[in-house]
């Protein structure tokens, strides 16, 4: 079970672009592509309720 | 209408069989063979092989070192993964131990005497891109037979399992294999009758999963031969690597290929293989350099300018599978121990936060402003596109 946490938006020019994501406590980013396996899990965990990813600064 | 009726065909002049012909249909002959036409064969003769990086020659994330297992998807050798229910049973590392005509294998050792649980499996993995399958036109009536081969050789003799199955995990296929002499060489050739129902991805997603159990449990194992919607991982019965402490089990030359027979293994240039697994997992490190080691060779470095934003493109060494999750390590500056999801300010010997600004499956820009101060910024990366 690949592990997810510390989720928030990133933005650029106003538009959400990715996700910056500790995956397994490695600090990553991922692209907001349905296709991206990391994408799609976390996706399913936020439409489970078990991750949150918060808004970008 | 006639049919001439003959095992063997000999030219007068030879003083043996020339051709036999054999009572399954194939023709075999001692000699070359010359097609003044053209040969056309139902499989492909090149890049017939579905399996990436079979021959465990390329290992971009960690250049030969041990992985242990865990509990998630953990990729070892390019394109092969490892993972169980429960973590720390065995560890994983590309070896040099090979079989004649191959240079590396996949080396895995138990590490404890475990006792299987009834649902849990410890596995192997490799997963096929679906857009690499449509010839085999799987989940209709026209499914093509395919072959499984691999060499193995283990501490362990006995009846070993695996399995195929879908990207929906709704359509298994088992098989077994046995070893029948320890410590030693053996390549396996498995034929499997292309399954006409089910759905088989064609598209950039898992179009074939294909499981090598190193340790499962009666829930997930089923009798082999034959396609069914169970989730199935191994076989009944088959032997556990992880239930002997210190046992061994090597894998490579894996082939899947369309057909009934197991070709020769198809050993791609090295430059077209690792360009192949790249559509998967690339870096800027170079191929032998495990990501996060202190390496100048590599490294981006960028020049900010104050108070300005500044872009810097990256493209990938191929297109990749789909728009890649991007890990950065900051530069060399950071020392040995660098703290991923930062790029290094040479300016001020401090990490500063990665800011990517666009993304594609051909590369990336990033996004940088250091404010008052200019800065050279310098980092390294991993992108991963794993199915």
């Amino acid at each position: 079970m690949i592990m997810y946490s510390n989720a928030q938006y990133v933005a650029s020019s106003g538009l959400n672009v990715g996700i910056n994501v500790e995956i397994n406590g490695i600090m990553s980013f991922v692209p907001l592509d349905p296709a991206n396996t990391d994408y799609a899990n976390m996706m399913a965990l936020v439409a489970a309720g078990e991750l949150t990813i918060a808004e970008s600064e | 209408m006639s049919t001439l009726k003959a095992t063997n065909l000999q030219n007068a002049s030879s003083a043996t069989t020339n051709i036999v012909l054999n009572t399954d249909g194939t023709i075999t002959t001692g000699a070359n063979m010359t097609v003044t036409g053209t040969a056309v064969m139902s499989s492909p003769y090149t890049m017939r092989n579905k399996i990436i990086n079979g021959a465990m020659v390329i290992d971009q994330r960690n250049a030969g070192a041990s992985v242990t297992q865990s509990t998630s998807l953990t990729y070892v050798t390019d394109r092969f993964a490892i993972v169980g229910d429960v973590a720390s049973k065995y560890t994983a590392q590309q070896s040099s131990t090979a079989p004649s005509g191959f240079i590396n294998s996949l080396l895995f050792t138990s590490l404890s005497s475990y006792t299987v649980g009834a649902s849990e499996s410890f596995t192997l993995r490799h997963y096929v891109e679906g857009l690499n399958i449509p010839d085999l036109s799987w989940g209709t009536a026209s499914a093509s037979t395919v072959t499984l081969s691999f060499w193995v050789r283990s501490s362990l003799t006995g009846t070993f399992g695996g399995s195929v199955s879908n990207s929906a995990q709704d359509r298994f296929y088992v098989f077994s294999y046995s070893i029948s002499a320890a410590n030693t060489w053996e390549q396996k050739t498995i034929t499997i009758a292309g399954d006409t129902t089910g759905t088989w991805l064609t598209t950039n997603g898992i179009g074939i999963r294909l499981f090598w159990s190193l340790g499962t449990g009666a829930t997930q194992s089923g009798t082999s031969g034959s396609w069914g919607s169970t989730l199935y991982r191994s076989a009944t019965g088959a032997t556990s690597v992880v239930g002997t402490n210190g046992a061994t089990f090597y894998i490579t030359g894996v082939q899947l290929e369309r057909g009934t027979i197991a070709t020769p293994f198809e050993y791609r240039n090295y430059q077209q293989e690792l360009a192949m697994c790249q559509r998967y997992y690339a870096k800027s490190y170079d191929v032998t350099t495990v990501p996060g080691t202190q390496v100048f060779a590599g490294e981006f470095l960028m020049q900010t300018f104050t108070n300005n934003n500044l872009y810097f493109p990256v493209r990938y060494p191929v297109t990749m599978r789909t728009d890649p999750t991007l890990t950065f390590y900051p530069g060399y500056g950071a020392g040995a121990s660098p703290t991923a999801g930062n790029f290094w300010n040479y300016g001020t010997s401090a990490n500063v936060a990665s800011n990517v600004g666009r993304t594609g499956t051909t590369g990336y820009s990033i996004e940088k402003n250091t404010g008052s101060a200019s800065a050279t910024i310098g980092w390294q990366y991993t992108a991963s596109a794993e199915l």
